[in-house]
């Protein structure tokens, strides 16, 4: 499977309310990649990265998923294979674990992790088998990421989706949480999608870039496109953030 | 005992005015503002229940069951309106009107048929005189709670949009992503139901109580009654509820598991 196409988007469009978002949205992602989405507020990212798990769905064009169309596959399995994280960690009431055991509630017959997976995957986000216990809601920012990070893990999924994880988390425990996300790509050969809005981070981890306004593509390619922008618009946009 | 202690006449209705009368020039004294509404309440009362009396005295006279059926159904249309039409939220869920409609018409079967036919053993069942004020009470509860209801439920949806999307990204179904906000919405409403259950009798005597033992029953048989009633209450309340929402919810997800928010923006 590797290099092989994970989503191909063809013209891809997605109108709420006589508004359109995203128009023709063209897009090959390889397995393994890491992607950056970048952009100006309300260009379209958090929706575009909504598509790839079918949290909505596109009002017009095709996305298929490893050659599947996505209205095809079934979703709960698609959601499992395609993980996400938002911009603000959502744990509910209750333990670590609670946390941790949640999907597994869904599953019939029920499955059993054994303690060995959760304390593998508090580790595997630099959080303590002691966590396991503690009340979700005394955790720091960054710690509820980490435990939302390790229960998307528990699912086992091949495509990770980023939805400004580290936005309300200070820059060094951003760049952590980054850091930890790219290693983690690298041992479980993860396909990650990630909306930034930082250059410098995405030069960091990502491999390749997509540039949107307004809803649209303007630039896409191999990340050297930060240092050597084809358009006005990118090039506008990387000095203001950069700024 | 079925004979009236107190009778009371229309002189003595009017009479009872006086209190309003009073209420009203407490308002005006410290300037509230209400004494208009008020008055317009006072008559519309008068008017609405003196009219209602009439109406049943001619009901009560009816002995056909299909007369019966149909003023029931009459009622439960008049009722589903009235909820669907003064819940702006509801004017946006698809098939709000059906939903409520079908699931009272289902509320009012199963407990009025019980009610009439297995406690009170109604002879014949459809005897106007238990059938219409215990189907009004069963449609003015359960329409009452669940308005409360679907207001919290949308309410609701629109607090936890974010939890709901985490949980679907997780791969819950729609019913587990919106369980909390489910069992937050029927809690808010049943909890006056199941705290009156609490207190009653410890403070005040419930109202259909109070009436039959003014009226001259005894109150060994006014509890009895009211046992009934706040039984059949709760349980026609929990059981609109827990079925408007089951029907309620899936509006808001497309079949591919999608939260539709265009219908919370438009609530």
């Amino acid at each position: 499977m590797e290099n092989s196409n994970v989503f191909t988007l063809a013209g891809v469009s997605y109108v709420i309310q006589n508004t359109p978002i995203l128009t023709g949205i063209t897009l090959d992602i390889r397995s393994g990649e890491h992607w950056a989405l970048m952009g100006p507020s309300g260009a379209g990212k958090s929706t575009l990265l909504r598509l790839f798990n079918s949290l909505i769905s596109p009002t017009s064009g095709a996305i298929r998923f490893h050659g599947q169309p996505l209205e095809s596959t079934d979703v709960g399995r698609l959601r499992k294979r395609v993980g996400m994280l938002f911009q603000e960690a959502v744990l509910v009431n209750g333990s670590v674990r609670d946390n941790l055991t949640l999907p597994r509630q869904w599953v019939r017959p029920v499955p059993e992790y054994a303690e060995e997976q959760l304390t593998e995957a508090l580790e595997r986000v630099g959080l303590t088998p002691g966590h396991l216990t503690t009340q979700a809601r005394s955790l720091s920012g960054g710690e509820k990421q980490r435990v939302a990070l390790a229960r998307v893990l528990l699912n086992e999924p091949e495509v990770l989706l980023l939805d400004e994880p580290t936005a309300s988390l200070d820059p060094p425990l951003a760049r952590k949480i980054l850091r930890l996300i790219a290693d983690l790509q690298r041992e479980l050969n993860l396909t990650v999608i990630r909306v930034s809005h930082h250059p410098d981070l995405v030069r960091s981890f990502a491999g390749q870039v997509l540039f949107l306004d307004k809803g649209r593509i303007v630039e896409q390619g191999p990340i050297v496109l930060l240092d050597q922008p084809r358009t006005q618009d990118f090039s506008r946009f990387l000095r203001e953030a950069q700024a | 005992m079925t004979q009236s202690f107190y009778s009371l006449s229309w002189t003595d209705v009017f009479a009872s005015m006086v209190l309003v009368l009073f209420s009203i020039g407490l308002l005006r004294w410290w300037k509230i503002g209400l004494e208009k509404t008020l008055i317009i309440g006072t008559l519309r009362t008068f008017v609405q229940l003196s009219a209602m009396g009439y109406i049943l005295t001619y009901f009560f006279g009816q002995r056909h069951w299909l007369f019966m059926v149909g003023l029931v159904s009459l009622m439960i249309l008049v009722a589903s309106y009235e909820g669907y039409r003064r819940q702006k939220t509801a004017l946006h869920i698809p098939h709000y009107f059906i939903i409520i409609t079908g699931v009272l018409t289902l509320t009012v079967i199963l407990v009025l048929g019980s009610v009439l036919t297995f406690i009170l053993h109604v002879q014949p069942w459809y005897y106007p005189y238990a059938m219409i004020p215990i189907a009004g009470m069963i449609i003015g509860n359960a329409l009452n709670t669940t308005s409360l209801t679907v207001n919290r439920f949308v309410g609701e949806l629109e607090h936890r949009e974010a939890e709901i999307d985490m949980l679907l990204s997780l791969g819950a179904p729609p019913r587990a992503a919106i369980h909390d906000a489910i069992r937050e919405s029927v809690k808010a409403a049943l909890l006056p139901t199941v705290n009156s259950m609490m207190m009653v009798g410890l403070v005040q005597l419930p109202g259909v109580m109070t009436g039959q033992i003014l009226s001259g029953i005894d109150p060994l048989i006014a509890v009895r009654y009211q046992i009934m009633i706040m039984y059949m209450w709760v349980t026609a309340s929990t059981m609109t509820n827990i079925l408007v929402l089951a029907l309620v919810y899936r509006q808001f997800f497309t079949p591919r598991q999608q939260l539709r928010c265009d219908l919370l923006r438009r609530s």
